[in-house]
């Protein structure tokens, strides 16, 4: 008979992204359950935004998270907009829907290249992370600051295009789309990797509308969940989108579907660029909101349904504002997919949501007693990536 | 009967475009949002502290179309029933609603905390409006 | 034995990465500095799994009270001497995250800090640059 244990992971820290903890209950190599504790990186920002003023507010939401900070900064920007009941202007809407593709693009690079260190395939890592500092100079150039761009102002964006930008996004775009079919091809030809991908963490469509899990994680099990086509906002409804989806639900499909939706946000880039409006970046906001309220906003992050609840007495602050992250739903899954999983499948079911918070790469073994070791993701990683090289 | 015809029983009331509203008894919690499960999704679980009471509001979504709960609660005892039988993904929701604002949930699977450090007092919760920022 | 041990220490930075709070943007930024286009493995510095192995402690973000013993505990880890760098307007400050309640505070108030990289987040050759300026503060034998 196989013992029983329970191999506490984390939460020390990142190489990159914000610590968690789990516990994965194992018989032998198979897990039996799983559970989460977050909170490393809790700073009380819901608290802190009822304190602070609307205009202080957006600054904060920017800082969420510094991988999609555009959409969390523009996200609470309609909801405020919505309560004092002002219409940006058509251009602002398109360069607000431009910058979150720009970030779209340079969040799933990341993820690509994360994942793929999870998976111990450093060649692929290196190399998106290579491609992805060409997103990053167009951000640069655009905004003044390659991460928490602060585009964003009350009523509109602070940042214009310009025809030399045009250009630069232009030729960004076109580079990183023959990249990309590179990378689709690599994914799914490369049979080493595909041993960590394909039939690993699949998860079915029904239990992907049962557990209610959400963006590029829901479309690679066939539900076609995307705000962006959903519940059109900024400048989507005149420019949709192309839902992408795979009924593979595997983690090969999770791979796919993300690189695959790239190619809609180049093309929906060229389209913005092509149909940029001429304008207004800005239109007055008042300082105070007059009437009481409360708004619902939702907005598809990169990791999936962003949705944010404000809620205001009038005045210039807000007297609560709810953030659900996209992760939190997608964890969830993680959970119910890690049990009757590999152990060694672990680190990958759970890249496989992109979560944005992941413990990579920090060992602290701390003794607790009798058979409870605490495992660093690194360790986890490693075991993972020598169980397959075995 | 249909979902359809379930869901027009309801007393909803339309707030905003796409947003449906309605007040929902503790008791009829659970049997309310079984029916709304064959229509949507749980995007969400948002508590809010009026000084003297507690609201939960339920976000189930389908589409572009947002369907919230509303269930007042005594700032005193506040409890609900766990929704995790009905959207399994509700018991993170949950556990975040205790934490943050000391709403009790009756039959939540993971009573642990998800998002407040291990020495936080236990009788504090931070998104109540008597609590302070520092 | 010493010149020697410091110029073995200045040519090959060993650091370990800790986030205490942080919003991930200085924590890609860090990644970034890794990765082929700025590449700090070039100048010896590597980025180690274990704080038993590092010399220097990259922090990023406000302290929580959730990371704080851990924070303190990695440190404790490392060997002497154990170089400090807080990366980022928060470690540094506190940021804009000043007065939330699960915030005690920022790096400074908890341990000793050799280099500070400000920046909401500093782009990745600021992060060289304070890689530089504390390496030449270890060659000189500069205290902290």
């Amino acid at each position: 008979m196989t013992e029983r244990f329970t191999i506490p992971i984390g939460p020390q820290h990142p190489a990159l992204k914000e610590p968690a903890h789990f516990a994965f209950t194992v018989e032998g190599e198979t897990v039996t359950s799983a559970s989460v504790r977050l909170g490393y990186a809790h700073r009380g920002i819901e608290k802190a935004a009822e304190t602070r003023t609307f205009i202080q507010d957006l600054y904060l939401m920017e800082r969420v998270c510094g991988i999609c900070s555009h959409i969390h900064a523009s996200t609470f920007a309609r909801a405020v907009e919505e309560l004092a009941g002002v219409t940006v202007p058509p251009r602002a809407r398109m360069i607000r829907t431009l910058v979150a593709e720009l970030e779209r693009i340079h969040s799933h690079l990341l993820w690509l290249g994360v994942a793929a260190h999870d998976a111990g395939f450093e060649a692929l890592f290196m190399y998106s992370w290579r491609d992805r500092e060409t997103i990053m100079a167009v951000l640069e150039s655009l905004t003044g600051n390659r991460v928490n761009y602060s585009v964003n102002v009350l009523g509109g964006v602070k940042c214009d295009i310009t025809p030399q930008l045009d250009t630069q996004i232009r030729e960004a775009v076109d580079y990183l789309q023959e990249r990309t079919e590179h990378y689709l091809h690599v994914v799914n030809t490369d049979r080493v990797f595909l041993k960590r991908t394909k039939g690993i963490g699949v998860m079915s469509t029904e239990q992907a509308i049962r557990w209610g899990v959400v963006g590029p994680l829901a479309r690679a099990s066939g539900v076609p969940r995307d705000i962006r086509v959903e519940a059109p906002y900024d400048a989507y409804a005149d420019f949709p989108i192309d839902i992408v989806l795979d009924d593979a639900g595997d983690l090969a499909a999770r791979f796919t579907v993300r690189l695959r939706e790239l190619f809609e946000t180049y093309r929906l880039i060229r389209a913005l660029l092509d149909n940029l409006p001429e304008g207004d970046l800005t239109t007055r906001f008042p300082r105070r909101i007059k009437q009481a309220g409360e708004v619902i906003v939702r907005s598809e992050a990169p990791r999936g349904e962003l949705f944010y609840f404000v809620r205001t007495e009038g005045g210039s602050s807000p007297s609560r504002v709810k953030v659900r992250t996209p992760t939190l739903p997608n964890m969830h899954s993680v959970l119910e997919l890690a049990v009757g999983a590999q152990l060694a499948d672990a680190p990958m079911i759970l890249a496989g949501i992109d979560p944005c918070f992941s413990c990579n790469d920090r060992t602290s073994l701390i003794r607790r007693g009798g058979e409870q070791d605490i495992w660093s993701w690194e360790k986890l990683r490693q075991y993972g990536i020598e169980v397959y090289r075995a | 009967m249909t979902t359809a015809d379930k869901l027009h029983d309801l007393p909803l009331t339309e707030t905003d475009t796409n947003r449906l509203e309605m007040p929902v008894e503790i008791d009829d919690l659970v049997s309310v949002s079984q029916v709304l499960s064959e229509w949507g999704y749980l995007a969400a679980i948002t508590g809010l502290d009026h000084g003297d009471r507690l609201e939960v509001l339920y976000h189930i979504c389908h589409g572009p179309d947002v369907i919230t709960l509303r269930v007042s609660l005594d700032p005193q005892a506040p409890t609900v029933d766990s929704l995790h039988p009905v959207f399994p993904q509700a018991g993170t929701y949950e556990r975040e609603l205790m934490e943050m604002f000391g709403v009790e949930v009756r039959g939540t699977p993971d009573r642990s905390r998800l998002l407040l450090p291990d020495d936080w007092p236990a009788d504090e919760y931070p998104l109540r409006k008597e609590a302070s920022d520092d | 034995m010493e010149p020697i041990l410091t110029w073995a220490r200045v040519n090959s930075i060993w650091a370990v990465h800790f986030n205490s709070g942080s919003c991930n943007g200085c924590d890609i930024e860090i990644l970034s500095t890794l990765t082929p286009y700025y590449d700090v493995e070039r100048l010896g510095i590597e980025l180690r799994g274990s704080p038993r192995h590092a010399d220097v402690l990259v922090v990023t973000g406000a302290v929580t009270r959730q990371a704080r013993d851990r924070l303190l505990r990695i440190h404790a880890q490392m060997p002497d001497p154990a170089f400090v760098m807080a990366v980022g307007t928060c470690a540094i400050g506190g940021g804009v995250f000043q007065g939330c309640y699960n915030v005690v505070g920022s790096v400074s108030d908890l341990l000793p800090v050799d280099m500070a990289v400000p920046g909401c987040p500093p782009r990745p050759a600021a992060i060289i640059a304070g890689f530089a300026a504390l390496m030449e503060r270890i060659r000189k034998g500069e205290p902290a």
